[in-house]
């Protein structure tokens, strides 16, 4: 093995073709998770097996995945003061990335196309003002930022015409401790923006839902899925699962006999043809909706939060180490020694 | 004899208290009392409506929810049941809402069948509390409401004490074949220990902080169960079930701060004069109520540092991040 991975070292250092995700191990999805050891990323299986894990510094958030290269850019939780760029084919870290002086990562991150561009989502630390952190992907040196087009980016997507799709939380947070201090006057969006970093189109909720943070996104064939979590009296009940389509927006509200069940919290989202996910750890729950936001299942699970698509179901991972396939109800795929982290990124 | 000793030791450890003590000694005779209950109450409503007569029966009923409401997981939370029980807290109102169309409208919603799927604010006890003690002249005869809701109350309770024979198998057998929601007795027991804890994190933040409010702006009128006049009895016999929750997952000798902390707490309910908390609005009452609140925090503080640790387990790795 020691002596094919020095070969293919060999072969990328001459410039020949580049390594790709195969040479990882094909996974079909990377995982943060924190083990006896430490932190680890995995690369996972469709079936839920580790096919390689790498050390993390310090616990992580989320992932991104490079389109060909089997490169994993993993996030720093907030206040992010750092990223990872990790070679997932020989396991090693290429590249550390520290956003610039005033700048902090705030979680996520998405690839251009063409694998060409880091984009990641980051504050002005005093602020909390979006900026979208621009970044090459040869050396992974800072080439720009863009206004994200509000408070407090979370999450962020590429969509299929090339424009990116911000969830802009609309919390401002003190740097140091992730305190929370706009709450009375919170105003999240869902920012569009022009693969060149125009503001093109801002979408916010009613002002009766202000207080709902837009904070994950999924894409669908015809527009975006959003999750958020509720900053208001937790003893109201509010939908956590938006849709957008065309300009137009549709909150799901949950079956009513479950509308508290995930406690006014959503922390990842995925969407397959047809349906949607959202998951609360807090309520230890995924909740199933259909493409036209109808409440289609609740399923429970303690501490249940990573969601990602699997061949028309779901894969969702919780703290416990459980890796599950969300059908019509929860079948156990993998069980892990170590508690999986917020979200599962499919590469 | 030292190996003796060793061994006997050893296999005193694991037999002491923990899910099998809890689901024993706490859930099921909970539960058993809560069905027990209300099901008198759906007697003595299928047997005349006078609020006076039935009050009683109310009050035993509420008191014996309060030794299980704090456990939100299996039968409770299917099919909404512990939310159609207990609807509170309920700033918009809801549950009246709801409740004025019911009585003013088709009488079939009211047939066992058809109440079971009317809104989960409208039924229950807390809508019962707005029947028997009520704010202004009730729109129409509630008679047949009260029943309505008096019969699905006991259905509810019977269904959940049913379902807890099958749901305790999978709290008692984790990793068994079809137990999707309990892999290891460590799941089993972090599912219990997140119950304490969430009980009295919801005691303190809710049924004490919702009328607490701020100094500045008090909501005394914000008290669960105000109209029946239970605020505080509802405080102290949950901070006793919760105790008896504790004491059941780890033993007193085992959790002594724990032990000390639920029992100052208790005292301090017990002692307090102040049925609705309608003393939050003086700084003195505040004072009393606050102290209450704070010693209710400490109780949680210790359970997490003393029980968490005997189980080997801790709160949600993903439940507590919060991003």
């Amino acid at each position: 093995m020691a002596t094919r991975r020095a070969f293919l070292a060999g072969l990328a250092a001459a410039a020949l073709p580049r390594m790709t995700w195969a040479d990882a191990g094909s996974p079909a999805w990377l995982a943060a998770g924190k083990a006896e050891g430490g932190h680890v990323l995995h690369g996972l299986s469709l079936a839920g097996d580790s096919v390689f894990s790498l050390p993390l510094p310090a616990r992580g958030h989320a992932a991104a995945a490079h389109p060909v290269r089997p490169l994993a850019v993993a996030f720093a939780r907030r206040p992010g003061t750092f990223a990872l760029v990790l070679d997932c084919a020989r396991g090693h870290v290429t590249h550390r990335l520290t956003p610039p002086p005033g700048r902090q990562f705030n979680g996520h991150g998405a690839f251009s196309a063409d694998g060409t561009l880091l984009m990641t989502s980051e504050v002005v630390a005093e602020s909390s003002a979006g900026r979208i952190g621009l970044w090459e992907t040869s050396g992974f040196t800072r080439v720009g930022e863009w206004d994200s087009g509000g408070i407090g980016p979370h999450d962020l997507k590429r969509l299929p015409d090339g424009r990116i799709v911000v969830a802009n939380g609309g919390i401002a947070t003190d740097p140091q401790d992730r305190s929370k201090l706009n709450l009375d006057t919170m105003r999240p969006n869902l920012a569009f923006l022009s693969d060149r970093g125009a503001v093109e189109d801002l979408v916010e909720l009613p002002p009766d839902l202000h207080r709902n943070s837009i904070r994950h996104l999924a894409l669908l064939p015809d527009g975006v899925a959003f999750a958020m979590q509720w900053e208001g009296d937790p003893a109201e009940p509010v939908p956590l699962l938006g849709l957008w389509r065309n300009g137009a927006v549709r909150l799901c509200e949950p079956d009513p006999a479950e509308m508290f069940t995930m406690q006014g919290y959503a922390g990842s989202i995925a969407a397959v043809a047809g349906k949607v996910a959202i998951s609360s750890p807090r309520g230890g729950a995924v909740m199933v909706f259909a493409a036209d936001g109808r409440p289609l299942a609740t399923h429970r699970r303690a501490d249940i939060c990573g969601l990602a698509p699997l061949d028309g179901d779901f894969i969702a991972s919780d703290g416990g180490g459980g890796l599950w396939r969300v059908a019509e109800a929860l079948h156990p795929l993998r069980a892990a020694p170590l508690a999986w982290d917020n979200h599962i990124v499919p590469v | 004899m030292l190996r003796v000793l060793l061994l006997s030791l050893l296999l005193a450890a694991p037999a002491r208290a923990d899910v099998a003590e809890v689901v024993d000694t706490h859930v099921l005779p909970g539960y058993d009392a809560f069905a027990t209950a209300t099901a008198a109450l759906d007697r003595a409503a299928q047997g005349g409506c006078d609020a006076d007569v039935l009050r009683p029966a109310y009050h035993a009923a509420f008191d014996a929810w309060m030794g299980v409401q704090h456990l939100h997981l299996g039968p409770a939370e299917e099919a909404g049941r512990a939310l159609a029980i207990a609807f509170w807290p309920d700033p918009k109102g809801l549950g009246w809402r709801a409740q004025r169309a019911l009585l003013a409208g088709d009488p079939a919603a009211l047939a066992p069948g058809a109440f079971a799927d009317q809104s989960v604010a409208a039924r229950g006890l807390t809508g019962l509390e707005r029947l028997l003690w009520p704010a202004t002249a009730l729109p129409a005869d509630p008679c047949p409401l009260i029943r309505a809701t008096a019969a699905d109350l006991a259905r509810m309770a019977a269904e959940i004490r049913a379902g807890w024979d099958g749901f305790a198998a999978a709290l008692l057998e984790p990793g068994g074949p079809g137990n999707s929601r309990y892999l290891t007795q460590a799941e089993a027991r972090q599912a219990l220990l997140t119950q304490l804890v969430t009980g009295l994190e919801h005691l303190a933040d809710q049924r004490l902080g919702r009328p607490l409010g701020t100094f500045e702006r008090p909501f005394p009128d914000r008290a669960e169960a105000r109209a029946a006049g239970r605020s505080l009895r509802n405080v102290t016999l949950a901070l006793r079930a919760l105790r008896g929750m504790a004491m059941a997952l780890a033993a007193p000798a085992e959790a002594p701060q724990t032990r000390a902390a639920l029992d100052r707490a208790v005292a301090l309910a017990e002692g307090l004069d102040d049925p609705v908390f309608a003393g939050v609005a003086d700084p003195q009452g505040r004072l009393k109520v606050e102290i209450l609140q704070q010693a209710t925090r400490a109780a949680r503080a210790a359970a997490l540092a003393e029980i968490a640790p005997r189980l080997g387990v801790g709160l949600g790795f993903n439940a507590l991040d919060g991003d």
